[in-house]
């Protein structure tokens, strides 16, 4: 053959590739990248948990979030009722207390009232007594310098008469 | 750089000019060439001259250089699949993350050429870069070994021998017609058979980069005043990067080859046919 070409040696080159490739395949190729792949996988494990538990914090931080929401919303309505009915409690007070200031100012007017009735029926008590006692004083100043009179009167007399008996 | 060093540096070059001149001298007369340098050449090429004896066989230099370079490669894989895969860690040494590097990088590049069948490409182009890489590179030993005439031969590149570079570039053909016939079928082998001159340009390609390193380095030996520092540019330029060239061309190509003739036939629907046909008619009115 032209160029030294042999096909023996050509088949003796082929069966030394084949050796040579199936023991590379077996002992060097499979093997890394078996290693490789699983290293891969791992890591790529790693990122879906990484990723599912991203998504879990994410979805429990929007619903935080909403329950935060929610949450104000809630303390927004509380206070907003909150102060409804302070509102309506302070009002309740405030009638109250104008109806008790009320209840109270009818009540001193009718005390009042009262007092002055019992001071004016007391004064006018008073004021008659004074004069029944300025009457009986006069009429009995009077009445007793007669009735002393009389009695003396009568006492003489019954000398008189004791000493005319004896 | 200062006065001193520059005339430093001037006396060191001179210093070594003058020594390699005085070897050159001193070493004229003691390289006696047994045969001339056509003859020397033509061995290279056509290995006529230093057959090697494998047990009953004449077969050419290259099958033992072949034969030692696939037991060493061997020999490595079955010692670091014993001692150093079962140790790999999952964040890489050196050593790991160069094997992990040359794997990857094979099996990217047939998942790239061949996203659809890749398993096999990514194994057999691995192990054909591997073989050229290791295989050119044992050129630069020089391993001796002695003839069927009782020579001192110093063995070749596997692929400077024809026989081998025909060998490994029929076996990617087949390799890619086998892919395509599993694929796809009929269509496959006729996709395969349209590159009729693969085998060849492979073949050839393989061993005409790697012969002209193999003539170039015979060449630059074969004088004595040309053996002083020369070697190691034309070892670099014709062994090192041929190795890494031609590993990567053979491949590439095949890789690419194979990726197109695996890929999956798609049927054109008829609505594209019929919208070609009323562009090409408007473009006729």
């Amino acid at each position: 053959m032209p160029l030294n070409i042999d096909w023996q040696q050509i088949l003796l080159h082929l069966l030394n590739f084949v050796i040579l490739f199936a023991g590379l395949w077996l002992l060097l190729y499979k093997p890394v990248r078996k290693f490789m792949n699983s290293r891969r996988e791992h890591y790529e494990k790693m990122d879906a948990d990484a990723e599912k538990k991203s998504a879990e914090a994410e979805e429990k931080r929007a619903e935080y979030e909403k329950k935060l929401a929610g949450a104000d919303a809630e303390i927004d309505e509380k206070r907003s009722a909150a102060r409804r009915e302070l509102d309506g409690y302070e009002t309740m007070r405030k009638q109250a207390a104008e109806e008790e200031a009320d209840a109270i100012l009818v009540a001193a007017r009718e005390s009042a009232a009262r007092e002055k009735e019992r001071a004016v029926a007391e004064a006018r008590g008073e004021i008659a007594g004074l004069v029944t006692q300025a009457t009986e004083k006069i009429v009995l100043r009077e009445s007793a310098s007669e009735a002393y009179d009389q009695f003396l009167d009568a006492a003489e007399k019954s000398e008189k008469k004791d000493g005319g008996d004896a | 750089m200062t006065k001193k060093q520059t005339i430093l540096f001037i006396s060191v070059v001179l210093a070594v000019c003058t020594v390699l001149i005085v070897g050159i001298v001193l070493t004229n007369g003691l390289y006696v060439r047994d045969t001339d340098i056509q003859e020397s050449m033509q061995d290279a090429v056509l290995h006529e001259g230093d057959k090697i004896d494998l047990f009953g066989l004449m077969v050419n230099p290259g099958l033992i250089s072949a034969y030692i370079v696939t037991g060493v490669i061997l020999l490595f894989a079955a010692i670091v699949r014993i001692f150093v895969i079962p140790r790999f860690k999952r964040i890489p040494g050196k050593f790991q993350l160069v094997l992990e590097e040359a794997v990857g990088m094979f099996d990217n590049m047939a998942k790239t050429n061949s996203p659809h069948r890749n398993n096999f490409l990514g194994a057999y182009i691995f192990a054909a870069a591997a073989y050229i890489f290791i295989g050119t590179l044992f050129e630069l030993v020089g391993f001796p070994w002695v003839s069927a005439a009782g020579k001192s031969v110093t063995l070749p590149a596997p692929l400077s021998d024809i026989n081998g570079a025909i060998a490994l570039g029929c076996l990617s053909y087949l390799v890619i017609l086998a892919g395509g016939i599993v694929t796809n079928r009929a269509r496959g082998l006729g996709r395969t058979l349209k590159e009729f001159s693969l085998p060849i340009s492979m073949s050839f390609r393989l061993f005409g980069a790697l012969l002209s390193g193999l003539l170039v380095s015979e060449l630059v030996y074969s004088y004595l005043s040309l053996s002083f520092v020369l070697p190691v540019v034309v070892g670099v330029l014709f062994t090192v990067l041929h190795a890494l060239v031609q590993a990567y061309v053979l491949a590439t190509l095949t890789a690419l080859i194979y990726g197109e003739v695996c890929e999956p036939y798609v049927k054109k629907t008829k609505g594209r046919s019929k919208e070609k046909k009323t562009r090409k008619t408007e473009v006729t009115v």
